[in-house]
């Protein structure tokens, strides 16, 4: 029984020597903002492409608010956002006549967040797709896959080709929408960002999902507390305002977390011994 | 059906292909139907003595004693074949491969629209330009015949032997679609869609050459479409020319289904 907004359920698809994605599941609830973590290869992208409808599922099947992934695939699009991989325009158009022809093959009207999204993320679309950088190219995806202000989003890896600056205005903005009680489901291989906007994680390696966990509980996992005793009373309160500690008289309690990064070193850590032991 | 937003602009893109063309067009059949006076006429006659093969397998036989006859030998054996076969091969890749093989297809695909909206939308823009192309050939064809040689051209003929050259162009313009919907990689898709047109035309060429050679002409579709038989009104040709109608409609109708199937990895 599929439950929640976006369901995959044992999608499989094998592409030979390894490579594909196997009896991959999880569910993404409705407000949800579902984190999909691993490293280039892991099959994060042959995941989207069967929710976007494009790959048909070999075996098992997704999908998005109670339709069939391929087979209601238009009626899903219209409510959904979808940030491309690897983004390819309409190379010879202008950013403007580009989001001026998707709002016409979309129907949009008025009710277009065109405008709204150019000026939040400061993006003069006036210049020819072919010559904008990777960083403007990834805000003309963005402001597409916004303007028809859709419930579900999905997005590949939204970050990549944007500067730290762009990347935190980015957090900011899927915060916001999340607020809005919009599904997420973002790939990516940055810990930071899905730390920072993602309800639960899902990892995923060598096309399976290794595991699905509330970024909380991933977070708490590898919490160290230390207790210290400090020779006076001055240098412990000292020490806990330096290392942001709890005191107790000259004792001091300090936790180490560890990161995101660390935590995902130690599902892909041994990946190089991998892929050496199949060469 | 189709999306009024997708056509405008891929109908523009088509025009600047097709503002070429007919340029080319105008100029070559201007002059063609203006050598149709009898000294020239003869010239061109003994070109067709002094090298028949070559001249026969553009083909060219000579012989035209009626304008339509003429026109027949020397306009309907290579330019009027070629010009909107290119277009075909052009555009047919364009349409649908160009897109896969770019990934800007996900542009097309994540909207709201069926599959099948968008391969019928650029089934609708080659065919548009296929039919834009044969009209204005057909109105260079009547303007220059006109101008040059009042009441000699019968346009009955013309209008017959031109439908019958829509429906070899729209044969030739389903190869290339379908191509382009098969393939995801334009290396294959311009292979196909360029590819078998191409030689078919070689087989019609060394076909038209000599008595030896004459079996050939089995091997290509463009045997199915006979100038002179058309304008004698002779049934093979007819039901040659709705072969080659009957082939597109399905080549037509196979791409949109496989389209609409296929896998994309985009």
């Amino acid at each position: 029984m599929l439950m929640g907004m976006i369901t995959v359920d044992g999608l499989t698809r094998d592409y030979g020597s390894g490579k594909g994605i196997f009896a991959v599941s999880f569910s993404v609830e409705k407000g949800e903002t579902f984190g999909f973590l691993g490293p280039n290869g892991a099959g994060k992208t042959t995941t989207i492409r069967h929710l976007m409808g494009f790959l048909k599922p070999v075996s098992g099947k997704c999908e998005i608010n109670a339709l069939d992934c391929w087979k209601d695939r238009d009626k899903i699009q219209a409510q959904l956002g979808y940030i491309p991989g690897e983004i390819s325009f309409f190379e010879e158009m202008t950013g403007t006549e580009y989001l001026q022809f998707m709002e016409q093959y979309r129907r949009l009207g008025t009710e277009s967040r065109k405008e709204e999204l150019l000026d939040f993320f400061q993006l003069d679309p006036g210049v020819k797709l072919k010559k904008m950088s990777k960083g403007m190219k990834q805000k003309i995806a963005l402001v597409v896959a916004m303007m028809h202000d859709p419930a579900i989003l999905i997005f590949d890896e939204p970050t990549s080709g944007l500067d730290p600056l762009m990347q935190n205005k980015f957090i900011d903005f899927i915060n916001a929408e999340k607020k809005r009680g919009k599904t997420i489901l973002l790939s990516s291989h940055m810990f930071e960002e899905v730390e920072r906007t993602c309800d639960r994680i899902g990892i995923i390696r060598n096309g399976r999902l290794a595991e699905v966990n509330p970024v909380q509980e991933l977070r708490n996992r590898h919490v160290r507390p230390y207790t210290v005793t400090l020779e006076t009373e001055a240098l412990a309160k000292a020490f806990a305002e330096d290392f942001h500690g709890q005191r107790n008289g000259r004792k001091v309690t300090v936790t180490a977390k560890q990161s995101l990064e660390d935590i995902f070193m130690h599902y892909y850590g041994d990946e190089s011994l991998d892929q050496h032991s199949t060469v | 059906m189709i999306s009024t937003a997708l056509y405008k602009r891929e109908m523009k893109r088509s025009i600047k292909l097709l503002l070429i063309f007919c340029t080319v067009l105008t100029m070559y059949i201007a002059i063609i139907i203006s050598m149709y006076k009898p000294e020239l006429a003869k010239m061109l006659d003994k070109y067709v003595e002094l090298m028949p093969e070559l001249m026969a397998s553009f083909g060219m036989t000579g012989d035209a004693t009626t304008l339509t006859g003429f026109m027949c030998s020397y306009l309907y054996g290579f330019i009027l074949l070629i010009i909107p076969m290119l277009f075909s091969i052009i555009r047919g890749n364009g349409l649908i491969a160009g897109y896969v093989d770019k990934g800007s297809m996900v542009s097309l695909l994540s909207a709201p629209l069926k599959r099948r909206t968008v391969v019928l939308t650029q089934m609708a823009v080659l065919i548009s330009g296929i039919l834009l192309l044969n009209l204005y050939i057909t109105a260079v064809e009547l303007f220059f015949a006109e101008y040059d040689y009042p009441d000699q051209l019968h346009i009955g003929h013309l209008l017959s032997l031109n439908t019958g050259l829509l429906f070899l162009h729209l044969f030739i313009g389903s190869i290339c679609f379908t191509a382009s919907c098969v393939f995801s990689d334009t290396k294959y898709s311009v292979g196909a869609g360029a590819g078998i047109p191409v030689l078919m035309y070689i087989l019609k060429m060394l076909a038209n050459m000599g008595d030896k050679a004459d079996n050939i002409k089995y091997l290509t579709f463009f045997t199915l479409f006979n100038p002179d038989g058309i304008v004698d009104g002779e049934l093979k040709a007819v039901i040659g020319i709705i072969v080659l109608l009957t082939g597109a409609v399905i080549l037509f109708t196979s791409s949109v289904v496989v389209f609409c199937r296929k896998d994309l990895n985009i």
